[in-house]
C-alpha cells in the first residue's frame, strides 16, 4: 500500500488561500469545491511526493495537509471514475 | 487547432472518454484562465507518467495555465523529460528531432501566418537544457538572430535527466553527477547573455516558486512574440532524481537556487515594452 495526500476539510475551509492547487505538479489532482469552500485529493492521481504538506506547513502554515495510507481512506474521490464534474461535489468527498 | 475542432458531433459523446468530454464542457479555451483558479476548471494537461514531485512538471502544469490561447497554440519539443508531459496535453505537439526544434519551429510559424492570416497562431517550443543549449544551439541561436517570432522556453534541469545524468553545457561548474564523477569542470553557459546579444526581444530567468509570476512570464513572452520577435524563457526545474533532492524537498530548494544564483530576471526590449504597454491600455479602453 502507499500513502496519498488526505486535506482535513475543516480546517482547510476556514481559509481560502487555495496554494496547495497551485504548488502540486499533477494537473487535476488537488482540486477546489467551491461550494463547500475546501480543497480535496482526486487521490487516484495523487503520486505521493509531498510538496503540498510542506506547502500547507511552510507556506501557508494551516497544517491542513497529512499523508495517509489509502486504504485508510473513507469516501474518496477517485477521477477517473466520476470525472472532472465540480456541479457534483458540493463537499460530498473527504 | 480550435474549440469548434475539438468540439464532439452531436450524438457522439457517449463514444468519447470522460476526460475528452471534461476537456470540452469545462475546458479553459476561450476564456483566459487565472492561477488562482487552479483546481476549479479542467486543465489542458492530462495525468503523465513524469517522475513524482517534478519541478518541471510544475513548471509545465503552470504554463499550461499561462498560455494565452491554448486552442491556438502549437507546441514543438524534442527527447527529454519534458515532453513526456507535453504530449499529454490538448495541444498539438511536435516532437521534433534533436537539435532541430528551433528550424521547425521557424518554418511552422512562417507557415501558419501565410495560412491563418486573421488569426494568431502561437508556436511555443519547450524543450531541456540539452535540447536547446548543447545539441540544439545552433538552430536555437539562429533562429533568434533570424528574429523568428516564436517562444522558445528552456527546461533547465542542468542535467540530462532521461539518460542518467550526464552534465550539460547548462550544468553548473563543480556538479557531480552519475556521468560526472569528477565534476564538472566547466563553467554553466551564459544563454540569457547570449539572448541578450542575439538581440531576443524579451528574456527571463525564473523558477518555478512563484505559479502566478510563471504564469505571467509565459503569457507576456507569448503575446510579444507574436507581434514583436522571439522571446525566450530559461526556468531552473531541478531534477530530484539525478541531484537526489526528496521529494518534499523540492520546493525549497527551488528556492534556496533562487536566492543563491537563479534569481528572477526579466529584459525586456523597448520595442516588446511599448507593445505590452499598447495591449494593456487597450484592454482598459474596453472595459
Amino acid at each position: 500500500m502507499y500513502l496519498v495526500a488526505h486535506i482535513d476539510q475543516a480546517i482547510c475551509s476556514e481559509t481560502a488561500c487555495r496554494l496547495c492547487t497551485q504548488y502540486c505538479p499533477e494537473a487535476n489532482t488537488i482540486l477546489y469545491d467551491n461550494a463547500a469552500k475546501t480543497a480535496f485529493v482526486a487521490v487516484d492521481r495523487c503520486k505521493g511526493c509531498e510538496i503540498c504538506v510542506g506547502i500547507c506547513d511552510d507556506l501557508a502554515k494551516h497544517h491542513a495537509i497529512k499523508m495517509v495510507m489509502i486504504t485508510d481512506l473513507e469516501n474518496q474521490f477517485e477521477m477517473s471514475k466520476e470525472g472532472f464534474r465540480p456541479d457534483h461535489w458540493n463537499g460530498k468527498h473527504s | 487547432m480550435s474549440v469548434k475542432n475539438i468540439s464532439i458531433t452531436p450524438g457522439w459523446e457517449k463514444y468519447m472518454t470522460k476526460e475528452y468530454q471534461d476537456l470540452v464542457e469545462r475546458g479553459p479555451y476561450g476564456k483566459q484562465k487565472k492561477v488562482s483558479e487552479m483546481g476549479s476548471f479542467k486543465e489542458v494537461l492530462e495525468e503523465h507518467p513524469m517522475c513524482a514531485g517534478c519541478a518541471m512538471t510544475l513548471f509545465i502544469r503552470l504554463t499550461m495555465v499561462g498560455l494565452p490561447n491554448p486552442e491556438h497554440t502549437v507546441l514543438i519539443g524534442t527527447a527529454g523529460c519534458g515532453r513526456l508531459a507535453l504530449t499529454q496535453t490538448s495541444i498539438p505537439f511536435i516532437y521534433g528531432n534533436y537539435g532541430d526544434t528551433n528550424a521547425v519551429a521557424s518554418g511552422l510559424k512562417r507557415g501558419l501566418e501565410v495560412r491563418f492570416k486573421d488569426q494568431a497562431k502561437d508556436v511555443v517550443v519547450m524543450a531541456g537544457d540539452g535540447g536547446l543549449a548543447d545539441i540544439g544551439f545552433s538552430a536555437v541561436m539562429h533562429s533568434w538572430f533570424r528574429k523568428e517570432r516564436f517562444t522558445t522556453i528552456m527546461l533547465d534541469n542542468e542535467v540530462y535527466g532521461n539518460t542518467g545524468g550526464q552534465e550539460s553545457g547548462m550544468t553548473e561548474r563543480g556538479a557531480l553527477l552519475k556521468m560526472a564523477p569528477k565534476g564538472k569542470m566547466f563553467e554553466k553557459m551564459d544563454m540569457m547573455g547570449l539572448a541578450q546579444t542575439a538581440g531576443v526581444a524579451y528574456i527571463a530567468r525564473l523558477t518555478p516558486t512563484n505559479p502566478t509570476r510563471v504564469a505571467s512570464v509565459v503569457r507576456k513572452a507569448v503575446m510579444i512574440a507574436r507581434e514583436v520577435g522571439p522571446t525566450f524563457i530559461q526556468a531552473y526545474t531541478s531534477c530530484n532524481i539525478e541531484y537526489a533532492i526528496p521529494t518534499p524537498k523540492v520546493l525549497d530548494d527551488a528556492r534556496e537556487i533562487e536566492a543563491k544564483r537563479y534569481g528572477f530576471t526579466e529584459i525586456i526590449s523597448d520595442e516588446a515594452k511599448a507593445y505590452l504597454d499598447s495591449i494593456d491600455t487597450s484592454k482598459k479602453v474596453k472595459k
